[in-house]
């Protein structure tokens, strides 16, 4: 037999959308847990499953994985019966449905790893067909009377059963399901009012059903009308607004619910609807390194912009006429700047696509901690690129982890102190600024117990929030006397702060309240890969760092620093009636008196550390411009302070610091030291 | 079956590594500090478009440090995912070795090189040894670090 031939090319790309549909599958099946549990239908997650399933059950029989089609089979048969019981879905269900995509997943997972798949777990499947049986004996309850759409023939006729049933069963739910005319025309255009921005402002006030355009006469003189199909909360006057206003129009698409409810057309199976043929269209799975790749061409030709300047400004320099070059130079800079937008947001993925396994996760917690606890995420759509995503990950799960295993207490003491049994884990991002992404984790459990925190460390209370959450994130710290399976061995939030501060060069805060909760405070950068820097040089080498981390750029008087005795080289300059501590980076990159001006620095880069100002000397500004950052990964230069690398042009890669971290490595080592900091130090930051 | 191996010369002595593992040589123009980087990191350089460390294999063995001339090279090596660079004082042969040839070294040895000598093997007049690579790149750093 060929098979296995065969399975070795088609493997990687059954493995990807097999990984893909598995989280559908999860993200779909615990959305119809929680509607089960406030007692709805939830049809629209019932056939979203069902297609999940039954797409890997055709992709696993392609590449001949018996046991993968015969429990998605199961599945496939008990979901159907959800499906013609109006998309409800017996409590019962959901367990042994949970356990077939987990079992799914370990096969997918041995699969990847290069196994064979493991044969059917005896018993998964007989529990599967005892589904079959008491879903066909109808436990589906009575459907609420589903609201009657009123809708023009020629709109009418163009909607899917799908799509019509979504907007009844939105506007059964208590949504409103309207119609918004909207009408293009040439100074709408010039407005920037188009179809497609129409579409977007739209896509935040509710959910887009369908978009049809119709043609014939319209109102205000077009040709040309796009029907939306909402369902939505808003008011009218905003739908409106999103248009453009008059000519466009707000319709409401249901009358006053029928006393008799319309029969529904009968659905056509699932499988069989024509809106499978249009699922994923438009969009494109693309392997990381192919994007990575991408960047890696757009850094050369800006390594190679760069040099380009230089040479035109050596020529120009030379009195040679190249006005048309700098013109030309110009024009190649905003080309490269749309450019790195362009691939830039290629490497953007939603963060709540990149949250998507901390529901299962939770879920999971709660059946090992017996604690009650309902996740909420609310992250909008932010974005964030890839490699950000990535990292950030792990220390978002370790957050929530932490959060039901710590923090959250039993049923019973939630009781005791007055609280809901439910406890809350709360993930949410509170928009971006200047690059940044703000995302919190909070709970409302007991609160960190920095009395405890300090005895266990054997340090002093802490004092502040920031002093409390430096303990707690020491290597190696854990608040649990026994390592338990959930907490894991020894893994502390040292993680975490490594992931957000040492690699991401990002901020972690902390805020708690005894008995009312904690709050995780993170703030990580957007991208990672592409920065605005300022260009130094100090001690006869180029160094960067990121032009948001500068609050400002001094010039240094000699004659106004004030040198205080047995401070250890550290000066005072004074900023508009302030005293701030100058350091010359010099010294604290173990570069004092290496091929550079001796003497007082003068220029200094003022930055927040830990919210007090600091200025750091340099020798000289070289210039402002955009970076291609390379993370350092190997251990061998992993240090703090240092955040990557990049190239400048001349070949030599070029240091990229983090002031401030490089600023609280040194006042913890010795400055003097030989190479500066010893690795173990800088690590028990 | 013999195996190629790389030859590099520091400080007058000569040392092999498989070829297998080297994945370029290229000539040493300096390379970019780390502050708080080990003593014997060099610092970084740029090889085909990618930043890697290299460990100055000279400070590695606790010789002397000399001006870096023409010859000077960085040995470009892969260790599972990580890439790391050793500067030497030239390197410009390759050679094919018997695995029969190669011999643990003398205990004196062992002690003398921190471990950085895993085989010496006998050519004609010359004698050869066989570095550790992740230990002299400092294998060492890895533990404790990241994952625990």
């Amino acid at each position: 037999m060929s098979a296995s031939v065969d399975l070795a090319d088609f493997l990687p790309a059954y493995l990807a959308e097999a990984e893909e549909l598995l989280g559908t599958g999860h993200r779909q099946l615990l959305a119809m847990e929680a509607s089960i549990r406030r007692g709805l239908a939830n049809p629209r997650a019932v056939r979203e499953l069902f297609r999940a399933v039954h797409t890997i059950k055709g992709l696993s029989a392609m590449v001949d994985v018996e046991p993968i089609v015969d429990i998605t089979h199961w599945m496939e048969t008990c979901l159907r019966h959800a499906d013609r019981a109006g998309g409800r879905l017996p409590e019962a269900s959901v367990e042994p449905l949970m356990e077939g995509l987990r079992e799914i997943e370990q096969r997918v997972r041995q699969l990847a790893a290069g196994k064979q798949a493991a044969p059917v777990p005896p018993g998964l499947l007989s529990r599967l067909e005892a589904l079959e049986a008491e879903g066909s004996s109808g436990g589906g309850a009575p459907r609420a009377a589903p609201a009657a759409l009123a809708l023009e023939e020629a709109v009418a006729a163009r909607l899917s059963a799908a799509e019509r049933e979504q907007l009844v069963t939105g506007a059964t739910g208590g949504r409103r399901a309207v119609r918004l005319d909207f009408i293009p025309g040439a100074d709408r255009a010039a407005h920037g009012v188009t179809i497609n921005s129409v579409r977007e402002r739209v896509a935040a006030l509710g959910d887009t059903v369908k978009v049809l355009p119709l043609s014939g006469p319209a109102a205000g003189g077009g040709a040309l009308t796009f029907v939306l199909l909402l369902l939505t909360e808003a008011p009218d006057a905003a739908l409106l607004e999103a248009a453009g206003g008059p000519p466009a129009s707000v319709r409401a698409l249901t009358a006053a619910p029928a006393s008799a409810p319309e029969p529904l057309p009968e659905l056509a199976a699932p499988d069989e609807e024509p809106e499978e043929a249009r699922r994923g269209g438009g969009s494109l799975r693309v392997e990381v390194s192919r994007l990575d790749e991408a960047l890696e061409r757009l850094a050369a030709l800006v390594v190679n912009r760069s040099r380009l300047a230089r040479a035109v400004a050596a020529l120009t320099a030379a009195g040679a006429p190249t006005r048309e070059l700098q013109a030309i130079l110009q024009e190649n800079a905003r080309q490269l700047r749309d450019m790195r937008a362009a691939i830039l947001r290629l490497r953007m993925v939603r963060v709540g696509d990149v949250l998507e396994r901390l529901p299962l996760l939770v879920r999971g917690l709660r059946r090992s901690t017996g604690k009650s606890v309902r996740l909420e995420l609310d992250v909008g759509d932010a974005e964030l690129d890839k490699a950000v995503a990535d990292r950030l990950l792990p220390a978002l799960v370790h957050l929530v982890r932490n959060a039901v295993d710590h923090a959250l207490e039993l049923p019973e003491a939630r009781r005791a102190a007055g609280k809901p049994d439910e406890g809350v884990v709360r993930v949410a991002s509170h928009g971006r600024a200047g690059g940044l992404l703000d995302l919190t984790v909070s709970d409302d459990g007991r609160g960190v117990d920095a009395q405890a925190v300090a005895a266990r460390a054997g340090v002093p209370v802490p004092a502040s929030p920031d002093a409390l959450l430096e303990v707690l994130c020491r290597p190696g710290f854990s608040t649990r006397d026994a390592a338990n399976a959930t907490s894991g061995r020894g893994m502390g939030m040292d993680i975490v702060h490594r992931i957000i501060v040492d690699q991401l060069g990002g901020e972690l805060g902390l805020e708690t309240r005894p008995g009312a909760g904690t709050t995780f405070r993170l703030r990580v950068p957007l991208t990672i890969t592409l920065l605005d820097a300022l260009v130094f040089e100090c001690a006869g080498l180029r160094y960067a760092v990121a032009v948001g981390s500068v609050e400002e750029l001094i010039e240094v008087d000699a004659a106004q620093v004030v040198r205080p005795a047995g401070a250890g080289g550290v000066c005072l300059v004074e900023r508009r009636g302030n005293t701030v501590p100058l350091l010359t980076l010099a010294r604290l990159l173990g570069r004092a008196g290496l091929g550079g001006c001796e003497g007082p620095a003068a220029k200094a880069l003022l930055v927040r550390q830990r919210g007090e100002l600091i200025a750091f000397g340099v020798d000289r500004l070289v210039g402002q411009q955009e970076i291609v950052l390379r993370p350092l990964e190997d251990p061998l230069v992993r240090v703090p302070g240092v955040v990557g690398a990049t190239d400048l042009g001349d070949g030599q890669p070029t240091l990229v610091l983090d002031l401030a971290a490089l600023g609280l490595a040194r006042a913890k080592g010795s400055p003097r030291r030989q190479g500066g900091l010893a690795r173990e130090e800088g690590r028990l930051i | 079956m013999s195996v190629l191996h790389v030859v590099f010369k520091v400080d007058g002595a000569e040392y092999v590594l498989p070829a297998a593992d080297v994945l370029q040589m290229e000539s040493f123009t300096g390379a970019t500090p780390v502050p708080g980087a080990a003593p014997h990191v060099a610092g970084l350089v740029q090889v085909r478009g990618r930043v890697i460390p290299v460990v100055d294999a000279r400070l590695r063995f606790g010789l002397p440090a000399v001006a870096r001339t023409l010859d000077s090279r960085v040995v470009v090596a892969q260790l599972g995912n990580r890439v790391v660079g050793l500067v030497v004082d030239s390197a410009r042969e390759v050679l094919k070795l018997d695995p029969q040839q190669l011999k643990p070294p003398p205990p004196l040895v062992v002690e003398g090189a921190h471990g950085f000598v895993k085989a010496v093997a006998q050519v004609g007049p010359r004698l050869v040894m066989l570095i550790d690579f992740p230990r002299v790149i400092g294998e060492e750093t890895l533990d404790g670090d990241g994952q625990r």
